[in-house]
């Protein structure tokens, strides 16, 4: 068996006890922004069984009048992360141009004439969906000619 | 005192050392170049969503410019492949720890944070502190067994803390709710409609699942055979989540083989004996050593 110092001993200790007290703290009070001590949570948030299910989905229409949901496959942008940045897209639409050149780069041969965020929501009833959705634009940009 | 450091740094056979770093370092090259990989297109395209977490505005963090995200790449893979050997544990380990968080900023700095990496993290930042192990060796070691033990409370903690997240975003109210509907509608697999037709069935899920989390420290006090009962319970509960909603959490899950006995594992020694036994049948004499346990050039 190997040896181990007190000094050895010690730093790992106070090495364990101060990440656990991070983590807690991180958990307690943190967000996602205190990685790698930040609070597990994912799927934390409660939904209420008879709202809707939201997702934000980033749409576009082709200037031959096409409508396509751009997915991460198309623009490297994943979809949780069109969600984590909504707010900036509504308060300056015209961010979507960074998404418009992503898609442009893998189709080039595609014309976008607009790039818009909509929210759909899918219809829950008593925990349960139904099958009809609603879409909600929530930012649009114009692809200039 | 004595008691708890004890129980904190247990002696526990060098080879379950090895094998855990085998299993992380390659884990690290898979989640480079598949689960994570997208972020190295990501550089070409629009840096302007990177939005540093605290972490890397604390630390020097350089940009991930294209030039940032290609090195780190290389050198992580290089690294971790050698590592994965079990050559130099401390440089190399150090070196595949400090660039796989690296990475993982990169990787968290455009909107999502991931929790399923915790574990793996400290694995990977204890692992060096061990220094050299063979694949195969019983010898005990109390560095190892700490290494082994903080990975196996932050797998732990990563379920319990958990809970307490639903707690505090959610509410009591988390466990009538439709979260789990939600994820189903969202990224459901075809099957799971079948989940949503039952009534009731979903919220029973949510009940089972902060009735797991919050009893999951309880594995610390179970002994041995109940122990491994309970960590398939868990490898199970991963399966199904899955299977359901394709969230695998299989870094969490690397990370869980330090509860584990995995030193018995050796693939590499039974193939070689294969191949060995196949040769002696042909009539040729092999007199190759021990294979994986031959002692690493570079050590540490």
């Amino acid at each position: 068996m190997d040896s181990m110092t007190r000094p050895g001993r010690l730093a790992r200790l106070v090495v364990t006890v101060l990440a656990a007290g991070l983590l807690v703290a991180g958990t307690v009070a943190g967000s996602d922004d205190d990685f790698p001590f930040g609070p597990f949570k994912m799927y934390a948030y409660a939904d209420s069984p008879d709202d809707p299910v939201s997702e934000a989905l980033v749409l576009a229409a082709t200037d031959t009048g096409r409508r396509i949901i751009l997915t991460e496959n198309d623009t490297g942008v994943r979809r949780a992360e069109v969600e984590g940045q909504v707010g900036r897209f509504t308060a300056d639409p015209t961010e979507l141009r960074i998404i418009a050149h992503a898609y442009r780069r893998r189709h080039p041969d595609v014309r976008l004439a607009t790039v818009s965020v909509i929210i759909r929501r899918h219809e829950l009833s008593d925990g349960r969906p139904t099958g009809s959705f609603r879409d909600e634009v929530v930012a649009q940009w114009q692809v200039p000619r | 005192m004595r008691r708890v450091t004890e129980w904190l740094m247990p002696p526990v056979p060098l080879g379950r050392v090895a094998a855990l770093r085998t299993c992380v370092y390659l884990f690290v090259i898979a989640d480079i170049t598949i689960f994570t990989g997208w972020v190295r297109n990501r550089t070409a395209v629009p840096p302007e969503l990177y939005e540093p977490l605290r972490i890397g505005r604390i630390l020097p963090l350089p940009a991930p410019t294209a030039a940032v995200v290609t090195t780190v790449f290389w050198v992580l893979l290089v690294s971790a492949l050698v590592a994965a050997t079990g050559r130099a544990p401390r440089l190399l380990g150090w070196t595949v720890a400090a660039l796989y968080l690296e990475w993982l900023v990169i990787v968290f700095s455009y909107g999502k944070v991931d929790h399923d990496r915790f574990a793996l993290l400290v694995a990977l930042l204890t692992l060096p502190t061990v220094g050299r192990a063979r694949h195969g060796d019983s010898t005990r070691s109390v560095r190892g067994g700490w290494s082994l033990r903080v990975t196996q409370l932050a797998v732990v903690a990563t379920y319990f803390l958990a809970a307490w997240a639903k707690l505090r975003y959610g509410g009591i109210e988390w466990l009538t709710g439709a979260t789990l509907t939600r994820a189903v509608v969202r990224r459901g697999a075809e099957w799971t409609e079948l989940l949503t037709d039952v009534p009731g069935l979903l919220i029973a899920a949510q009940f089972g699942i902060v009735a797991f989390e919050l009893a999951s420290p309880l594995v610390f006090v179970l002994r041995k055979r109940a122990r491994y009962v309970a960590i398939s319970g868990f490898y199970l509960f991963h399966l199904v989540t899955f299977a359901a909603i394709s969230i695998s959490f299989l870094p969490h899950q690397v990370a869980m083989l330090s509860f584990l006995p995995i030193e018995r594992v050796r693939p590499v020694r039974w193939l070689r004996r294969r191949v060995a036994g196949g040769r002696a049948r042909s009539g040729q004499r092999d007199a190759a050593p021990e294979p994986d346990s031959a002692p690493s050039p570079l050590g540490s």
